[in-house]
């Protein structure tokens, strides 16, 4: 009896040690929680973030967890992910404390870090160790502004592409490719063959190709160009940065003009509706089978895969971005298109303890939980998620190795200040030409004109070192 | 020491009271209770419109964008006034925002009074109609948005009713209504006009509900066609509710916001960028606080000119109606 009593407390200790030796940065963040609220002697202690309304339906099981662990409640205050940079803005101004953490895309903080309405984490990363191990430059650096460390990501949202497999193996689809543009049918290399691809397989309702009636029609290719989306998958068509090293747009060169140009030609192999599209219309209407090809966010595959509507669950194969050919060599970029971070706000009233939930729930063994959610909408993004179980059974595997495998060639939107600005100026122009309203050259000159009155405005030497800063350290992959 | 405290506890209360009684004598005072209301009202109106008022105008003097702290703000005399005026995207948002207005309103007006006039001459389920034709204005903006945005899908309903008939004109019946240029300005009103034609049909159903009987009779006795009663003697007595109803949704209108943020986000590019949204998306979005404060009171100005313009329509028509009045 004492025998098997001690086999069963010693299986427990064993059972209960995992989380200690595998996660330590986890296991850090919640000891020196419980002893931050001891120290501090706070009684109900409670952090609040506002967090984007996706995640309602994920987000507060890790919540409990935490409180669970620590002691430490959370009040969660959902709001739109569009809403957000203003009400952060608004907390600048207004300075209420209300919130602890603030729950955004990276590209919120350079202005929120302006207004210094979020604080650099240094010294707290230095005092707990966070890990930031198994993510790739671009997706790491993107948490720096100005070498400052002020947001913590768990989200790759960099753009994959994914196409319909069925199609691509059919073998008489093939064949009509292969005789006419000389190669088999497969993950496109680059954007141009993509929009090959897209041209080819561009079919009317009602017709019947390879044996297959498309009641429907199907479209040869799938991307977001509606307003507040251009801006994202715009530098998939760029030739390098959107700036030289002295801030000086470079959309006036001829790969600007021929980025703008090739960007809204691809609109010819979409669906008719397409610039006023977000993703509750782009996903269902992949899931519905209506696609060749898509260039979207990662769990544009999950969603193919899961959705109970989804025709093309099983059908579905993830690529590696398309690049771009630069002198000789295919250079590919994938644009980190939104992923979400979080930050802990200059009014929070426990800073400390926020970041310590923060690298609680970013650290690998929890932040790899959050990927696997089934109701969470974070894309994998590190190594260690190719090992989570609960990862590859959402994603599957072959997905989860191409995603990671693109993280390589993830790179950064623009971290500046102003970069809404900035983008809703490229946004709104490239809508003039895809509606035709404008060549593709006075676009160009519009923005760039727009652009230098944006970077005079907010101060041309403050832009140009953060530029340069940003540019150094490799989130835009591209150097000057 | 009982005592003492006693003796200082016992003149208290009747020193309050007697200062009390002061103060309630002197509140009932004639010249003071009539002063009352006044200055509450006065207060009120500092409190909520001089106050943030003074502060608009203050910030639009200034040089700053809230990605930098208030603190760093420095004084920027008529600057932003300036930026504004030369900021093409203003005056096209402007012109747009008037375009909307003026053919939204046009169209309410004109749906509205029909359908007023039908049902004022309705004997039967006037209440029925009443209340159904109501009921758009009662919806809440977001769910008109979300409505709408269904109803506009290029293989929606609205696309399938009107398929056969565009389809007979050669017209490719699947319109792009929230991302073609045109189509989604066109969106936008009709989004508007369906929810805010309710406030005109109102506006005439009570003009018409309101007119002399006697007058109308009295015309109808006298030979008048229905065309001529309704040209000469209807009509006429109804230009205060028109004005009314002009007034009332072109200042809405001007205003419109809620379904460009709802439908259209202001796109496709900036085709359906109003002043409104333009405004929201200068302070809320690209942070520049200074501008909108200076775009706003510009506005101020222009709106103001208007409304001006429209109350001293409303006060003619009432003269020219009450003159008329036997």
């Amino acid at each position: 009896m004492r025998l098997l009593l001690s086999a069963v407390l010693c299986l427990s200790l064993w059972m209960a040690s995992p989380a200690v030796a595998q996660d330590p940065v986890a296991d850090r963040a919640v000891a020196a929680a419980k002893e931050y609220v001891k120290a501090k002697g706070l009684k109900d202690p409670k952090l609040t973030i506002l967090l984007s309304s996706l995640y309602n339906n994920s987000f507060p099981d890790f919540a409990k967890k935490w409180e669970e662990l620590t002691g430490v409640k959370f009040e969660i205050v959902p709001l739109g992910y569009t809403d957000i940079p203003a009400k952060i803005m608004q907390e600048s101004v207004s300075k209420t404390g209300v919130y602890d953490i603030f729950n955004d895309f990276p590209y919120t903080m350079p202005d929120a870090a302006g207004a210094k309405v979020i604080i650099p984490l240094d010294d707290f990363a230095k005092k707990y160790q966070p890990d930031f191990t198994g993510i790739a430059d671009g997706l790491k650096f993107q948490q720096y502004y100005d070498g400052k460390l002020l947001v913590m990501v768990n989200d790759g949202d960099h753009l994959l592409m994914v196409l319909r497999k069925d199609l691509m193996e059919n073998a008489q689809a093939n064949a009509e490719y292969k005789a006419k543009h000389g190669k088999d049918l497969g993950c496109p290399d680059t954007v141009a063959e993509w929009a090959q691809q897209a041209a080819f397989f561009q079919t009317k309702e009602g017709d019947t190709r390879w044996g297959i009636k498309f009641e429907k029609g199907l479209s040869g290719g799938l991307g977001y160009r509606s307003v507040n989306f251009s801006y994202r998958h715009f530098p998939l068509y760029m030739k390098g940065l959107l700036f030289d090293k002295d801030m000086k747009p470079r959309i006036t060169t001829p790969d600007g003009i021929q980025a703008i140009k090739d960007f809204a030609a691809a609109v010819e192999y979409m669906p008719k509706d397409i610039q006023g599209w977000g993703t509750p219309q782009i996903y269902p209407y992949w899931g519905s089978g209506q696609a060749y090809s898509a260039v979207s966010f990662p769990s544009i595959f999950g969603f193919g895969e899961s959705n109970p509507n989804s025709v093309v669950k099983g059908k579905q194969l993830a690529c590696l971005i398309p690049g771009q050919m630069v002198d000789g060599k295919l250079v590919r970029r994938s644009p980190q298109a939104a992923g979400t971070g979080y930050m802990v706000s200059a009014y929070a009233k426990n800073p400390e303890l926020a970041y310590l939930f923060i690298q609680w729930f970013t650290s690998p063994t929890i932040g790899d939980d959050a990927v696997a959610h089934p109701k969470g909408f974070w894309d994998p993004f590190r190594l260690s998620n190719l090992a989570h179980k609960g990862i590859l059974d959402r994603f599957g595997a072959d997905m989860v190795k191409t995603t990671i495998e693109n993280t390589k060639y993830a790179a950064s939107l623009l971290l500046i200040e102003g970069n809404y600005e900035y983008f809703k100026v490229l946004d709104n122009n490239l809508a003039d030409v895809m509606n035709k309203n404008i060549t593709a050259e006075e676009a160009a000159k519009r923005i760039e004109v727009s652009w230098n009155k944006i970077t005079n405005e907010i101060g041309r030497d403050h832009q140009i070192q953060i530029w340069r800063k940003g540019v150094e350290s490799g989130i835009y992959l591209d150097k000057f | 020491m009982a005592d003492t405290s006693t003796s200082f506890a016992i003149p208290a209360p009747d020193a309050n009271r007697r200062s009390a009684g002061r103060f309630a004598r002197w509140l009932a005072s004639e010249p003071v209770f009539r002063l009352i209301p006044f200055l509450l009202v006065e207060g009120l109106f500092v409190l909520i419109i001089v106050v943030p008022f003074a502060l608009t105008i203050w910030i639009s003097l200034l040089k700053w964008r809230a990605n930098r702290p208030f603190e760093t703000a420095r004084f920027a005399g008529l600057e932003n006034y300036e930026a504004v005026l030369t900021n093409d995207q203003f005056w096209l948002a402007l012109g747009r925002t008037f375009y909307f207005a003026g053919v939204a309103v046009a169209l309410e007006l004109i749906i509205g009074f029909v359908l007023a006039m039908l049902v004022s001459r309705c004997t039967r389920s006037r209440q029925l109609y009443t209340t159904i034709f109501l009921v758009p204005m009662m919806i809440v903006p977001i769910v008109v948005g979300y409505n709408f945005s269904m109803i506009y899908i290029d293989s929606g309903p609205l696309n399938q009713i009107l398929a056969p008939f565009l389809e007979r004109f050669g017209i490719d019946p699947r319109i792009r209504w929230l991302s073609h240029p045109i189509a989604a300005q066109w969106g936008i009103i009709i989004a508007d006009v369906w929810q805010w034609t309710s406030l005109t049909f109102l506006i005439f159903l009570s003009g018409f509900a309101a007119l002399p009987r006697q007058l109308v009779n009295a015309a109808r006795v006298m030979g008048a066609s229905p065309w001529q009663t309704f040209w000469r003697i209807e009509l006429p007595l109804l230009k205060p509710a028109i004005v009314i109803a002009v007034i009332i949704r072109s200042m809405e209108a001007l205003k419109l916001f809620d379904p460009v943020v709802l439908l259209t986000f202001g796109g496709p590019g900036t085709s359906t960028q109003t002043v409104a949204y333009f405004l929201w998306e200068q302070v809320w979005v690209f942070n520049k606080f200074s501008f909108g404060a200076a775009a706003s009171i510009l506005l101020l100005v222009i709106f103001s000119i208007l409304i001006f313009f429209g109350v001293y329509m409303l006060i003619s028509q009432r003269r020219t109606v009450e003159g008329g009045a036997p």
